[in-house]
């Protein structure tokens, strides 16, 4: 077994572990426990054992906000029925994918698409329990009974017969442990009514660290003998330096060197304030030769309409059942519509940073990185240094906001620290300024969605037609799962199947388009722009059809027992329909992956202004088995504030390839004063458990454009909503 | 050379007066609860106290800090336990927790000079901190709290 953490760097400890060592008597116990010296044993890959009792659990899954740190662990806890108390949480820093791969992520260590409880349910349950059944063996033969007559408590060996117990931890203290157990199988897992921790709310294992100002992110790294790099990029992506003027820069105090770079100039000194202080003194002209120099947001989103709308220009299937266009071409009554959304930025609230030291030998390094991916990372460093990755010894830091931002992404800065750090002979840490992470920022594309759909006579939807142009994400996040992804991008088509719709000919395409700008999935993935344009069209098909929005929804959700479910849910928690004066409700079905949900928005509008106001916010989420449902529900809440703060706000433009937003003054995220009220409830099917991190966000923007539209009668047909563009739908 | 007091201990920092507070706490001093977010006191991530009062450490040249009393979040107690902090692990506040040491700070600064806002007044007070991953909800509980207790 291999595979790395480094706990004490973390504010993961336990929180009753945390109290016991910080409050009164602290020093006693530090003292006895370093008398005691522990002995601690491995049991599996995933569990180590302490002597005094500690049970370390590991997790695959990079953290950066959404409690993988809680629920994963709780998740094997539960089945090898470890007392959760003692439960010590760890996260992976680098391991072999075989043995710590998330399935649901290419096998690989990949935190994205709310795939981590989705996809390590079984493989914690499966680690935990046979955990367990190591502990009931060793137990077994230092008793010298037969293993099928020992059983567990939470913490504890049982041998009920001979009144026999043992700690959890005593195993670690046995002179040998049976590790040679039977194979686990699905039928030696608990049953659902055997869970005692699994659907429970333990407070989450890095909240104290992070009430405290403990916890680490990669921009809070220092080692000794570090350098500061701070970097001029340049004005537009894919120019270069083609003349330095560094004298001034030089000049700054604590400077140590000015480097040019193919696709940047660095800055390296003692002290942050230096290195940002000569970089701004730094003259640099760059190229003008990138193609890019022509990007040009507005110009760019009117020529990606009218690839949508233009049915000459191929779509790549990404879903077709029965056949929508020989069905539109043939329907009776076909209604049409098209919808856009504007390129947004994460807007992590830590930019990026990453600290290397490279060897001696230039061929490996230690490397800090806040990324969603430490596999992908690992490569990326071993690239870099054109080295293995064996080479590089890797932490995997908390992450001060993913969402999408530090997937494939991070291996830019990554790759820079590196190869400073290798010319400098010393440790580099390379930070980005707000002003660097936007106008560098890898944005969720824009795109436009033209959508078709025949109305039967009876007003049934029979047929729809949902083509997205946009660039591929995929192509450029990750050229090598693009080569062989067949033109299929899962970045930006997911959730135009409509699986849990009726509807006998449908046809979801994608046209792809060169990119325009850096592009990258955005929490929501593409669930978010095409859940928008379907859900907001569908109120279209009520409308036309003569029906309403739950209606036409329970009629499209009919062999869908869990979409009638979250829907008929938020109907009544909303009370759909019967808004306070001056208000309306939208609503929308959605879906993220596996888990599926429905929003409510209770808007009210200043026609004077064309500020919308969302005062409350409803939304049912079915997520199958919620491991923590607290978390879940926090989960839900905080995505559909983010998903609001885009529709509502968030906008990138570009102005001859320039990025044109800079800080949060003209990129502001949604603040305190801004929220609805937001209220969630949990639909527990029972199915396995599925993604909650991105949920929120699918069901914002028709929910919002439906509630303006029945307070208005005017429809939003481009993301943002901003008070501009919403005087002008009104005065259309 | 400014000397800067924080948290109680006194300390002589080598860099240029009009240096960011925040750098200095950050990089000279080792304080890394204080985030950098903007660098231009537009998201609150640096909040600390400077008299007792919520500033951008960003914004505060270290010349103006001199001789006065900065707070940062290891020094908001000995152990963790200001009412702040409790409430903010009984409402389980933070995600990714980047933005919440700023907005502890910011809390903690508004009870210390109202301990009885009204919930207009904590919305209109943490207005200045960013939030990215959408924990708003419950840090407005979580002031509401600790309230009480300050």
């Amino acid at each position: 077994m291999s595979g790395t953490t480094h706990p004490s760097r973390r504010g993961f400890l336990g929180s009753a572990i945390g109290f016991a060592v910080l409050a009164g008597g602290g020093l006693q116990v530090l003292r006895d426990a370093a008398l005691a010296q522990p002995t601690s044993r491995a049991v599996n890959a995933w569990v180590t054992l302490s002597s005094d009792g500690e049970v370390v659990i590991r997790f695959a899954s990079a953290e950066m906000g959404q409690g993988v740190n809680t629920s994963l662990p709780m998740i094997l806890a539960e089945e090898m029925d470890a007392d959760w108390s003692r439960v010590r949480v760890e996260q992976l820093d680098q391991g072999p994918v075989a043995t710590f791969g998330n399935p649901n992520t290419g096998g690989i260590l990949f935190t994205a698409g709310s795939s981590s409880v989705e996809g390590y349910f079984a493989i914690m349950r499966r680690a935990g329990a046979h955990a367990r059944r190591i502990l009931i063996h060793s137990a077994a033969q230092a008793w010298r009974v037969r293993p099928g007559e020992v059983t567990t408590e939470p913490g504890v060996i049982l041998h009920r017969a001979s009144g026999r117990r043992m700690e959890f931890g005593a195993v670690a203290a046995l002179p040998q442990i049976v590790t040679d157990v039977p194979p686990v199988s699905d039928a030696d897992l608990k049953p659902r009514s055997a869970w005692r921790l699994i659907g429970t709310n333990p407070d989450r294992r890095d909240i104290p660290g992070k009430t405290r100002g403990g916890t680490v992110y990669s921009i809070d790294v220092r080692v000794p003998n570090m350098l500061y790099a701070a970097l001029a990029l340049p004005p537009v992506e894919g120019e270069r330096p083609v003349r330095v003027s560094d004298t001034r820069a030089l000049a700054v105090p604590g400077v140590a060197r000015v480097i040019r770079m193919p696709h940047a100039v660095a800055v390296l000194a003692e002290r942050w304030e230096a290195a940002t202080a000569a970089r701004d003194a730094l003259d640099v002209e760059w190229t003008t030769s990138s193609p890019f120099r022509s990007a040009d947001t507005e110009k760019d989103l009117a020529e990606t309409a009218s690839a949508a709308r233009d049915l000459n220009r191929p779509g790549v299937p990404w879903e077709a059942r029965g056949n929508a266009p020989d069905a539109i071409a043939a329907g009776a009554r076909v209604i049409e519509a098209e919808y856009r959304t504007e390129p947004t930025y994460h807007a992590q609230m830590e930019p990026l940073a990453a600290i290397a030291s490279v060897d001696p030998d230039g061929r490996g390094a230690e490397v800090w990185l806040g990324t969603q991916s430490q596999t992908v990372s690992i490569a990326a460093a071993a690239q870099a240094l054109e080295t293995t990755p064996d080479r590089i010894r890797f932490h995997a830091m908390q992450m001060g906001g993913g969402f999408g931002r530090r997937t494939f992404f991070a291996r830019d800065i990554l790759r820079d620290a590196l190869l400073l750090s290798r010319e400098m002979r010393r440790p580099v840490k390379v930070m980005w300024t707000r002003e660097d992470d936007i106008r560098n920022g890898w944005f969720r594309p824009a795109t436009a969605h033209h959508l078709q759909a025949v109305l039967s006579p009876e007003g049934r939807v029979t047929a729809l037609r949902h083509r997205v142009a946009s660039p591929s994400v995929l192509a450029f996040a990750a050229p090598q799962r693009w080569a062989a992804a067949n033109n299929r991008d899962i970045l930006v088509m997911e959730g135009t199947e409509s699986t849990d719709y009726a509807i006998p000919d449908f046809l979801a395409e994608h046209v792809i388009l060169e990119r325009r700008a850096r592009v990258s999935a955005w929490r929501g993935i593409g669930w978010g722009p095409n859940l928008y344009a379907r859900e907001a069209f569908i109120d279209e098909l009520a409308e036309a059809a003569g029906s309403d929005p739950v209606s036409i929804r329970r009629q499209l959700l009919a062999s869908s027992p869990r979409g009638l479910a979250v829907l008929d849910t938020v109907v009544a928690m909303s009370d759909f329909g019967r808004p306070p004066p001056r208000r309306a409700h939208g609503i929308s079905f959605a879906g993220y992956k596996a888990t599926l949900g429905a929003g409510v928005a209770e808007v009210s509008l200043n026609t004077d202004t064309g500020e919308i106001r969302v005062h409350r916010f409803w939304a049912a989420v079915d997520s199958g088995i919620a491991i923590h449902p607290k978390n879940l529900e926090a989960q839900a809440e905080g995505g559909i504030i983010f998903g609001l703060s885009g529709l509502l706000k968030e906008r990138i433009t570009i102005s001859g390839g320039e990025v044109q937003q800079a800080n949060f003054h003209d990129y502001e995220p949604m603040r305190i004063h801004e929220i609805p009220e937001v209220r969630i409830r949990i639909i527990e099917s029972g199915a396995p458990p599925s993604g909650a991190g991105e949920i929120g966000v699918p069901m914002t923007g028709a929910a919002v454009a439906n509630a303006v539209h029945a307070l208005t009668g005017k429809r939003l047909r481009q993301m943002p909503f901003t008070p501009d563009r919403v005087k002008q739908a009104l005065s259309t | 050379m400014p000397t800067l007091i924080v948290n109680g201990r006194s300390f002589s920092v080598d860099a240029e007066p009009e240096t960011p507070l925040l750098w200095a706490l950050r990089e000279h001093l080792g304080l890394t609860g204080t985030k950098f977010g903007c660098g231009a006191g537009l998201c609150g991530a640096c909040t600390v106290h400077l008299d007792g009062e919520a500033v951008f450490a960003c914004q505060t040249p270290i010349e103006a800090a001199d001789g006065r009393a900065v707070t940062t979040i290891e020094g908001l107690s000995n152990t963790g336990d200001h009412p702040v902090q409790r409430a903010w692990v009984q409402e389980q506040v933070p995600q990714c927790g980047y933005c919440q040491s700023g907005q502890i700070m910011r809390a903690a600064a508004l009870l210390a000079a109202n301990p009885r806002p009204t919930r207009e007044e904590i919305i209109d007070a943490m207005s200045s901190n960013l939030c990215r991953c959408g924990t708003y909800p419950r840090i407005i509980r979580a002031v509401e709290r600790a309230a009480g207790e300050v």
